[in-house]
C-alpha cells in the first residue's frame, strides 16, 4: 500500500510511440490521480495505444510510464496483476460460458481454483449478469458480454481499472447501472478508474478529471469543473416570470446582465450575469421580487463538455496546421 | 437486487505462485478440446492398434513359456501365421533372429541356438522392436492426423476472437502462454503414444512368466518416455507455429498436412531414386562380370558363343532382369519401422515422419550408427528452434500493430 501512497496510480512522462513512420503518441505527459479519470479523443487519437502502453504491451520510442511506481516495460506481470482492463474489442475464449470466462480470468490472475469460481459468481451477481452467465460467451448479447468483460476485469480486485468504451451496446438503464458501478468502485472501494470513451455525457456524469487527446498529444487536461468553466466567470440565473424585466433592472442598478442566448453554452431560458458576490446578492434577490420573478437557481455558468471537446479539437487542428510547436500548448490544470 | 448479491467485495486471499498460469491455460484448453466428439472418437480409435501389438507380446511370451521360440521363428520364416499375430509375425521372426545374433554373437542363421541362453536380452530386443514399431507406424500417423485437427485452432482461434487480449492484459508471459498451449498438445501426444506404449509394456509384464521381467526391462518405459518427448517437441512446436501465423485455422491445418505429405513424397522420391540407382549399378556390375566371364571363355575357346549358351548342353543365362530379382518383402515398411532396416536412409532428415523414426530407433537402441542419426536429429532440432522462434515472435504480434 506504501507505493500507492507514494506514487500516483498512473504517470506518463514524454511518451512517444511510433508505428513505422507514423507517430501515434507524441510526447504524452499526464498523471492519473485516484478517483475517476476520463480519456476522450477522436478516433485514431491514440487512446488504445496509450492504454496498451500503460499495460506494457507496446515498446515506447521515448518517455516513461509508471503504474503505482512500477515500470510496465520492466515489470509487465507485476503491473498487470494490479490492473484490470476492459478492452474496446470484444475478446473471449471461444467455447467458455460467461462464468467460466470470468473464472478463467481470475485463475490467470492467480486466484486459486475454487475461490476463483466463487469470486466469479460474486462479481457476476454484482454486475447483474443473471442466468445468462451459463451460456457460451459468443452467444451472449452485446450488453451481457460487456458485463462479463467488466466482471473479468475486476474479478481479481485490481487497484486500477482501465475501461475502453465501457458503455458500448448498453441500453440506458444498463448504462446507468454500469456508471454506478464505476462510481462505487472509485468512491467506496478506493479504486482508480481510467475510462476511455466517446460518450461525453458519461464522462461529465462520473469523472473527476478528464484528459483530451488528439493526434497523439494531450490537448487539454483538468477537472471537469475547470475545463467547463467559461473564460469569464459568469453566473446563470433560472427563474419563472419576466426575466427580461429583471435584466433591465439589474443593468439599471449597475450589474452586468443579459438574457442567455439559448445556445449550447447557455441552454434554456435564463439570465446570464456577472457574479454578484456576497455584498450584492441581496440586491439581485430584491430586484427579482420587484419585477415578480421567482428564482429557481443561481449557479456558475458551465459550458457542456461536448462544446469544450469540439473547440479543443478545432484548436488542435489549427495549431497543428500552423506548426508542431504550437500544438504543444497543453493545459494541465489541476492534473 | 437478488438476495445473493453481496455487492462488490475486495479480495484479500492468496495468489498462486508466478508461472502457474501455464497449467491454467493447459487445463482449460484440454477441457475445451475434449468437448469435440471427433477428437474423442479419434483418440479412442488411436488406442485400437495397441490391441494388435498386445497380441504380439502375448504370442512372444507364450512362445517363451512353452519353450518353442525357435519353432516360432522357423514358422514365421516359412510364411506361416504366428498364433494369430499375422503380419507382425514377420517382424517378430526376424527380430528373434537378430536378437539371437545380438545376444550370442552368433552370425550363422542356420545354426540352432537355444533362446533360453539369454532369454532376458532376447525379450528386451523383441519388446523394443515391438514398441518402436507401435510408436512409428500406427501411432505416429494417427498423431499427425489428430494434432492436425486440434493444433491449428489453438492459437489462430485466439487471434481471430482477440482472446490474446484476455491473456496479455493479465499476468501471463509469452513463455507461459506457449507452455500452456504446448501442454495441451503434449497431453494429446501422451494419450495417443506414451500411454498405450506404457500399457503395452505393462501388458508384456503381466503376460510374462514372472513380474521380475519388469526389472529386466526397466529401461523400456524410460526409452518410451524419451521417444514420446522426441515425438512431441518438434511436432507440437511446428503445429503451434503454423497456428500462430494465421487467424484462419483452416490455413494452418492445410499447411500442417501439406508439410507432412510434401516431405513424405520428397523423401520417398529421393529414396526410390537411390534404390533405382543402386539396382542399376548392381545390374551393370552383373553385366560386366558376365561379359568378363564370357570374354575369358571366348579367349579359351574361339567357338564359344556367349549370347546363346553358357555351357554346351545347358540352359541360356540371360542377363539379370527385374522379373528375376527376389520379390520385395511385403512387410518391408513394418521392418523399417521396427528398426530392422540395415541400410542408411540418407534422406530421412527431409521428412519429419522419417526423421522422427530414425531418432526414435536411436533411442530404443535399434539404430546406433551416428552417421544415420545425426542428420535427422539435426533436422528435428532445427524444426524445433525455428518453430519456437516463430511462436515467440508471433503470439503477441497483434499488440504491436
Amino acid at each position: 500500500m506504501a507505493d500507492q501512497l507514494d506514487h500516483p496510480p498512473v504517470r506518463l512522462d514524454g511518451v512517444v510511440k511510433r508505428y513505422g513512420g507514423r507517430t501515434v503518441l507524441d510526447g504524452v505527459s499526464f498523471e492519473v490521480p485516484p478517483g475517476i479519470t476520463g480519456l476522450v479523443g477522436p478516433n485514431g487519437a491514440g487512446k488504445s495505444t496509450l492504454v496498451r502502453s500503460i499495460l506494457g504491451l507496446v515498446r515506447l520510442a521515448a518517455g516513461s510510464v509508471r503504474v503505482f511506481g512500477h515500470d510496465p516495460a520492466a515489470e509487465p506481470l507485476r503491473v498487470r496483476s494490479i490492473v484490470g482492463v476492459v478492452p474496446e474489442d470484444e475478446c473471449s475464449v471461444p467455447g467458455l460460458s460467461g462464468v467460466e470466462m470470468v473464472r478463467f480470468a481470475a485463475r490467470l490472475s492467480g486466484l486459486p481454483g475454487t475461490e476463483a469460481l466463487r469470486r466469479a459468481h460474486e462479481v457476476l451477481d454484482w454486475c447483474d449478469a443473471g442466468q445468462e452467465r451459463y451460456r457460451p460467451v459468443e452467444t451472449l448479447s452485446v450488453g451481457t458480454r460487456q458485463k462479463v468483460a467488466f466482471a473479468a476485469a475486476i474479478v481479481h480486485d485490481p487497484r486500477l481499472v482501465i475501461l475502453d468504451e465501457p458503455t458500448n451496446g448498453l441500453d440506458p438503464i444498463e448504462r446507468r447501472a454500469m456508471l454506478g458501478r464505476l462510481v462505487t468502485l472509485a468512491r467506496r472501494h478506493g479504486k482508480t478508474v481510467f475510462v476511455s470513451t466517446h460518450v461525453l455525457p458519461d464522462v461529465q456524469a462520473i469523472c473527476d478529471r478528464v484528459v483530451v487527446i488528439a493526434r497523439g498529444r494531450v490537448r487539454l487536461a483538468g477537472t471537469i469543473d475547470e475545463l467547463t468553466r467559461t473564460a469569464v466567470a459568469l453566473e446563470r440565473l433560472e427563474g419563472d416570470g419576466p426575466l427580461e424585466d429583471l435584466v433591465g433592472l439589474l443593468v439599471a442598478r449597475g450589474l452586468r446582465a443579459r438574457m442567455g442566448d439559448g445556445g449550447p453554452e447557455e441552454p434554456g431560458r435564463a439570465v446570464v450575469l456577472e457574479p454578484p458576490g456576497p455584498d450584492r446578492i441581496d440586491m439581485v434577490w430584491h430586484c427579482a421580487r420587484e419585477v415578480g420573478v421567482i428564482i429557481r437557481s443561481l449557479s456558475p455558468l458551465h459550458r457542456p463538455l461536448e462544446e469544450v471537446f469540439v473547440q479543443t479539437l478545432r484548436r488542435a487542428a489549427a495549431d497543428d496546421a500552423t506548426g508542431p510547436a504550437a500544438g504543444r500548448e497543453v493545459t494541465h490544470a489541476g492534473v | 437486487m437478488p438476495v445473493y448479491d453481496v455487492g462488490y467485495r475486495t479480495w484479500s486471499g492468496g495468489r498462486a505462485p508466478p508461472g502457474s498460469t501455464a497449467g491454467v491455460i493447459a487445463t482449460t484448453g484440454i477441457r475445451l478440446a475434449w468437448t469435440s466428439h471427433w477428437l474423442r472418437r479419434l483418440v479412442f480409435f488411436a488406442w485400437s492398434p495397441a490391441l494388435v501389438f498386445a497380441m504380439s507380446f502375448f504370442a512372444f511370451e507364450q512362445a517363451i513359456e512353452e519353450g518353442r521360440l525357435s519353432n516360432m521363428r522357423d514358422a514365421a520364416r516359412q510364411g506361416r501365421n504366428l498364433d494369430g499375430v499375422g503380419m507382425l509375425g514377420t517382424v517378430l521372426a526376424d527380430t528373434l533372429g537378430q536378437a539371437r545374433r545380438k545376444t550370442t554373437g552368433e552370425h550363422d542363421p542356420a545354426k540352432h541356438v537355444d533362446p533360453k541362453v539369454d532369454i532376458a536380452q532376447t525379450r528386451r530386443v523383441v519388446w523394443s522392436r515391438l514398441l518402436l514399431a507401435f510408436m512409428r507406424v500406427p501411432q505416429a500417423v494417427l498423431l499427425a492426423i489428430i494434432v492436425g485437427l486440434v493444433a491449428p485452432s489453438l492459437i489462430s482461434r485466439d487471434l481471430r476472437a482477440k482472446a490474446w487480449l484476455v491473456y496479455f492484459t493479465r499476468p501471463v508471459s509469452r513463455w507461459e502462454y506457449i507452455l500452456g498451449k504446448a501442454s495441451i498438445l503434449a497431453m494429446l501426444v501422451a494419450t495417443i503414444t506414451l500411454l498405450p506404449a506404457l500399457v503395452l509394456w505393462l501388458t508384456g509384464v503381466l503376460v510374462s512368466p514372472s513380474v521380475w521381467v519388469a526389472v529386466d526391462t526397466w529401461d523400456l518405459p524410460v526409452k518410451t518416455i524419451a521417444a514420446s518427448v522426441v515425438l512431441a517437441v518438434p511436432t507440437v512446436l511446428l503445429a503451434l507455429a503454423y497456428s500462430s501465423l494465421t487467424p484462419e485455422s483452416r490455413i494452418a491445418s492445410f499447411a500442417w498436412f501439406a508439410t507432412w505429405a510434401a516431405c513424405w513424397v520428397a523423401h520417398s522420391s529421393l529414396a526410390a531414386a537411390d534404390v533405382m540407382a543402386m539396382q542399376q549399378a548392381e545390374e551393370a556390375s552383373a553385366r560386366r562380370a558376365a561379359t568378363a566371364l564370357a570374354d575369358r571363355r571366348a579367349a579359351q575357346d574361339p567357338r564359344y558363343d556367349a549370347t546363346v549358351f553358357d555351357e554346351p548342353g545347358s540352359e541360356p543365362v540371360p542377363p539379370a532382369t527385374r522379373a528375376e530379382r527376389p520379390r520385395r518383402d511385403r512387410y518391408l515398411w513394418l521392418k523399417k519401422a521396427a528398426g530392422m532396416e540395415t541400410s542408411i536412409d540418407r534422406w530421412a532428415w527431409l521428412s519429419p515422419y522419417h526423421a522422427l523414426g530414425v531418432v526414435q530407433a536411436w533411442i530404443f537402441g535399434t539404430e546406433d550408427r551416428w552417421e544415420a542419426v545425426a542428420p535427422s536429429l539435426l533436422a528435428l532440432v532445427v524444426i524445433s528452434v525455428g518453430a519456437m522462434a516463430v511462436l515467440f515472435n508471433r503470439i503477441d504480434a497483434p499488440t504491436r500493430v
